[in-house]
């Protein structure tokens, strides 16, 4: 399972397979440039693969308010 | 994906320059794109003694710590609005911040100013981000002219610059466009000010506070109803996406082509300024607008009693 945090919401999720951080924000609906994706308190690129048992915070970039 | 300078592993990938960076070369596009506008656009004098308004955001951070790291003289002011639970937090993470890297720290209180948030949302009938916003000029203002800086420096980013250029644009309003840019000499009793973050993203600010291990706080104002974006910077989201650049040539386009020609035409009214005559700041009116405010506060308040 790899769980997926999506700040600044605190909402989780969690997916049975993911390959690449592209196909994660494919479908969150997120382009690159919308959230930082951090993984063990490192960024990581669109290509970045993505193990089983990952845990990864999405965040939001856009300013709010 | 490798960095497009050492071609080490990459963490940062920027569609609108072509390029992917690794941690170190990334500190140095950012700080370049920094120091390269402030130079292009003589934002900054060497000796200018800046205050940076700090709201607690990725943006501001990042614009304080970027400019100690130029070397510029720079002092953090916080505007504290007394909104339960949103201040206490914001202010928080502004003061552990600066501590941490030995900043110098102005926190301007409103609810000593007699202008606590809560209260002005309560009893003044106008939408509240519009005074909160002229609160915040205001003291921003005040406070640099009472410690004599020279500048007054925000973090406005390109995302904001935009979306505010596309607006008045669709309007055509000759007036906003006259005058807006990352640049607004000091005059009439105003500061100077100066927006040294405008040829950087939100998502560039974001990449660069994370690397940098600046905590910032990213809670949206309780009192702006949460919505995370307009119509405006989504339809930009979507260009950009589709032709990576065109934001940034739309604005600097702007600079270059379009601010000079509205600056022309667009004669300034000769509109007297005069010293407020409850706090001396500059206003057009016998007393200016925050100065207004506070007293129909006061009177709501006194009729509550
Ligand atoms: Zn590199
Ligand atoms: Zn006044």
């Amino acid at each position: 399972m790899v769980e997926v945090r999506l700040e600044p919401r605190g909402k989780e999720i969690t997916f049975t397979k993911l390959n690449t951080v592209l196909q994660l924000l494919n479908k969150l609906e997120l382009r690159h440039t919308d959230v930082l994706v951090i993984r063990d308190g490192e960024l990581l690129t669109q290509d970045c693969r993505i193990e089983k048992d990952d845990k990864i915070i999405v965040r939001n970039v856009m300013s709010v308010g | 994906m490798k960095c497009k300078v050492c071609k080490k592993k990459a963490v940062v990938s920027l569609p609108s320059h072509n390029a992917a960076f690794c941690p170190e070369c990334y500190d140095k596009f950012y700080m370049k794109q920094v120091s390269e506008g402030i130079r292009k656009r003589k934002l900054l004098e060497r000796d200018d003694k800046i205050l940076v308004a700090l709201s607690g955001g990725k943006d501001s951070l990042s614009l304080m710590y970027a400019l100690a790291e130029l070397g510029y003289n720079v002092t953090g002011l916080h505007i504290d609005l007394g909104i339960p639970n949103s201040s206490e937090k914001a202010r928080s993470v502004i003061e552990d911040f600066c501590s941490e890297h030995g900043f110098k720290l102005i926190v301007s209180e409103m609810e000593k100013e007699g202008l606590p948030m809560p209260l002005v949302k309560k009893h003044i009938r106008r939408p509240i981000c519009s005074v909160c916003g002229k609160v915040k000029r205001h003291y921003f203002n005040k406070v640099a002219l009472e410690h004599d800086f020279t500048a007054l420096a925000t973090g406005h980013n390109l995302d904001d610059e935009v979306a505010r250029l596309f607006a008045n644009t669709l309007r055509w309003d000759q007036s906003y466009l006259s005058d807006q840019g990352p640049l607004l000499p000091a005059e009439n009793g105003f500061a100077k000010k100066v927006k040294p973050l405008f040829r950087l993203t939100e998502f560039e600010n974001a990449n660069f506070a994370f690397l940098k291990g600046i905590p910032y706080h990213h809670l949206p104002c309780p009192y702006s109803g949460g919505a995370s974006f307009t119509g405006h910077k989504m339809l930009w989201r979507d260009l950009e996406f589709k032709s990576p650049g065109t934001k940034r040539a739309f604005y600097e386009g702007f600079l270059d082509r379009g601010a000079p020609a509205f600056a022309a035409f667009h004669e300034k009214k000769g509109v007297e300024v005069v010293p407020c005559t409850e706090c001396g700041c500059p206003t057009s009116a016998g007393v200016c607008g925050v100065c207004r405010i506070k007293s129909q506060l006061n009177e709501a308040l006194e009729e509550e009693k």
